[in-house]
């Protein structure tokens, strides 16, 4: 009988080691042989052990979750009151775009929640036809209405994980890692060792058969998980598997990151990230309760260190004041945009920067995190035999979804006017993929609704795609044909428009702002059911 | 309106309260605010179910008058339509506060009776018939502000047993939402939202030290009583049905 998979080791303490310990254990029960719990079976041996080194550093980018958050959290028996006030988190909303198609104060929204009656009614080219033309995000979304007063998007009357909208969080990385950490180690039998792995130990058919640490011995193991971030210690190091650069798409390969003090310690706190388009690349602005963390993520072949930087400094005086602006230190992180060329390779797979690292401008950084996690633990291979064909499968299924970010977040850089040379590189047809370009040839006929997604399980769902189409004003002709469905749905749409801009009203009212409901759940706490 | 200021002889004396029931009152509320203590002459007359404070979130007991808001299906008129009417309605147009004490520090905060101004009950001109006196004619609290009093310190012990009481339901899971779906005999479809009640399978389900201790903390028979008052949503709803013709 083939061997059977009980015991995962995960290098690395970052976010990404964390979470998926987090997300594995929360499926998995661990063997408690010390305390051998009710209902522990006599044949389960699953241990997971996590090898963090006491002297790397995390680096702390990747503040913005998916709403896909809420539902890892609750799984691993989180409460959402003590994730709010450990991790420093706000609620995040969605994006805002601003300078991102003529870089005239142009500015578009793409909200979490998808438009109004999105399942039934595509309202997308009823707005097009609409007679002075209303931004798409006002016009069809109500949750837009909640961000210029930078308001939340649950009351707190609300319980745990539910929303009013649809939400993921803002959160402190430093703060996140440790949370889960406590979790992971006393609630779910994490085995938290601290050391350097000083080296990798093949087995005979080639798989990792253990890690010698410096202070820890060899620690064996079943399946190695490689959270080692860009040093790709197993995967990279170890295996030598490649990094596909995507830089001929996305050029953006440097970030200077900062964290900017709140004027007032009740200023507003954003409901979306902030995204500024520069020169050569864009600002991110993420608000916490206690702190903004910004930064510049530019193309280094278009813009020098020095001229980013004074960019990124006029965007905190704007926004921050000089005073914030002259103390502002930004850390300089380089990356090079891409992917490995495989995720799972023999008995090791990589999860978060070891696998792949791209811009942060729809934050895929911590959904890939949770989606890699979730597909191992849920199908964590019964023995050695069954892990090829599981590998294959991960394989398959993340080369894809990392072909569906590049694309997604190209879109976002394809249909600009501005004209800058970075932005005018952008539109150049040898630097967008062919996926994409097809997508947005076809687009131009038929908008993206329903019918355009081919896989139940997609990245983004085709309202992200129209948020970001319509709101750089993409323009889909008519129909050539005259659809009975639209015929129909002509009044009904005109009534939707209304509903919307009245929801639009009532969620204003209702709402709290961000930061008086995370002074309230600081008092109260928000409650479970 | 409300505008709550400090009782006090001096700037109070001639002020008299309306002790009649009626909608102009404030008693058009739909649900109020109910203590364990109470819940047996709540559970004789209304049902008891959970809901919560706006602005906090958290959880308190409250019996039910209507099924929408500004609808109290017990007031009839002048007349409120029962055995018994809860402290939380009664203690109009009073409310206690708390004030610590000046010449202490870090001293206990004191209870206060504040008084609303505003409310509609307050008149210096009502009829005796009507209305009851704050003072009597030498300067001293009246019997009906000496037991209105008693009251504000009854409440004030009920605000404490309820935090208990609550976290007592919230640590073993004996909350859960309902959503209650009416249809009147004018055929309309009505749906109740937002309350909570006692889960009677977790109930069931508990543990005898869970019991006994529910038992010695007094708490036992509130919850029972709260399971039992669930039937009398039948006569809210027959009041309903009456209403409409």
């Amino acid at each position: 009988m083939s061997k059977q998979i009980s015991r995962l080791v995960i290098v690395g303490g970052g976010t990404a080691g964390w979470l998926s310990a987090g997300v594995i254990a929360a499926e998995h029960a661990i063997s408690q042989n010390a305390n051998q719990e009710h209902g522990d079976q006599q044949d389960n041996h699953f241990q997971l052990t996590l090898i963090e080194s006491p002297d790397i550093k995390t680096i702390g980018v990747g503040e913005g979750t998916w709403p896909s958050m809420r539902t890892t959290l609750n799984k691993m028996g989180l409460s959402e009151t003590d994730f709010i006030r450990e991790c420093t988190a706000s609620f995040k909303q969605g994006t805002e775009f601003s300078g991102w198609t003529t870089g005239d104060n142009d500015n578009y929204t793409h909200p979490f929640t998808a438009p109004q009656s999105y399942n039934e009614t595509n309202l997308a080219p009823h707005w097009q036809a609409l007679n002075g033309r209303p931004r798409f995000d006002q016009a069809v979304s109500q949750q837009s209405a909640l961000f210029a007063d930078s308001r939340a998007p649950k009351q707190i009357t609300t319980p745990e994980y539910a929303g009013t909208v649809n939400y993921g969080y803002h959160l402190d990385a430093g703060k996140f890692a440790e949370f889960l950490r406590k979790h992971c180690v006393e609630k779910l039998g994490v085995k938290h060792i601290k050391a350097n792995v000083t080296a990798v130990n093949s087995a005979k058919n080639g798989d990792i058969a253990s890690v010698t640490t410096d202070s820890s011995g060899d620690i064996d193991g079943d399946l190695f998980i490689d959270c080692s971030g860009f040093k790709a210690l197993l995967l990279g190091e170890h295996y030598k598997i490649p990094l596909r650069s995507k830089k001929q798409f996305l050029f953006n390969d440097t970030a200077l990151a900062v964290q900017v003090p709140y004027t007032n310690p009740d200023d507003p706190i954003a409901s979306c990230t902030l995204s500024t388009a520069q020169t050569a690349g864009w600002i991110w602005d993420i608000g916490l309760p206690s702190r903004r963390g910004t930064g510049h993520v530019y193309s280094s072949a278009h813009n020098s260190q020095e001229n980013a930087t004074a960019e990124l400094l006029r965007y905190i005086e704007r926004t921050a004041g000089a005073q914030a602006a002259a103390a502002a230190e930004p850390r300089k992180i380089n990356f090079d945009p891409g992917h490995r060329a495989e995720f799972w390779h023999k008995n090791c797979v990589a999860i978060g920067m070891s696998a792949g690292f791209i811009e942060p401008l729809e934050a895929s950084a911590l959904i890939l995190v949770e989606l890699s996690s979730n597909m191992i633990a849920e199908q964590l291979p019964a023995n050695r035999e069954m892990m090829d064909i599981v590998a294959k499968r991960f394989n398959d299924k993340f080369l894809y979804r990392w072909d569906r970010i590049i694309d997604f977040l190209k879109l976002h850089y394809i249909l600009n006017r501005r004209h800058d040379q970075y932005w005018r590189d952008h539109l150049d047809p040898s630097t967008i993929p062919d996926s994409l370009q097809e997508l947005i040839a076809l687009w131009k006929y038929q908008g993206p609704w329903h019918r355009d997604t081919n896989h139940i399980d997609e990245m983004f769902p085709s309202a992200s795609f129209q948020y970001v189409l319509y709101g750089m004003n993409f323009e889909t002709e008519p129909s050539t044909t005259t659809r009975r469905s639209d015929q129909v749905g002509r009044e009904a749409a005109t009534a939707l428009f209304q509903k919307n801009a009245k929801q639009r009203l009532e969620l204003q009212a209702a709402m709290p702002t961000n930061r008086q409901l995370i002074e309230k759940i600081n008092t109260y706490g928000l409650q479970k059911i | 309106m409300s505008k709550y200021s400090l009782l006090s002889q001096s700037e109070h004396a001639k002020l008299r309260v309306i002790t009649e029931r009626g909608a102009a009152y404030g008693d058009n509320q739909m649900h109020a605010m109910t203590f364990p203590f109470e819940f047996r002459d709540i559970e004789s007359n209304y049902p008891i179910f959970f809901g919560k404070e706006g602005e906090s979130g958290q959880f308190y007991p409250l019996a039910l008058f209507g099924f929408q808001r500004e609808e109290n299906l017990y007031l009839n008129g002048n007349h409120w339509d029962a055995t018994y009417i809860p402290l939380m309605v009664k203690r109009n147009p009073f409310l206690i506060g708390f004030q610590q004490s000046p010449d202490v520090e870090n001293g206990e905060k004191r209870p206060v009776v504040s008084i609303n101004t505003e409310s509609p009950r307050i008149s210096e001109t009502e009829t005796e018939a009507k209305s009851e006196a704050l003072f009597n004619d030498d300067g001293e609290p009246s019997e009906y502000l000496q037991k209105s009093m008693q009251n504000l310190q009854t409440i004030h012990r009920g605000h404490e047993q309820n935090k208990l009481f609550i976290a007592a339901l919230l640590e073993n899971d004996l909350l859960e939402g309902f959503n209650l779906d009416i249809t009147l005999k004018d055929s309309s479809n009505n749906r109740l939202e937002g309350f909570y009640t006692i889960n009677e399978e977790k109930l069931a389900a508990l543990q005898p030290e869970v019991l006994g201790k529910f038992h010695e903390q007094g708490f036992l028979q509130a919850i029972y009583m709260a399971v039992a008052s669930v039937s009398r949503v039948s006569a809210l709803i027959a009041k309903k049905n009456a209403s409409l013709d």
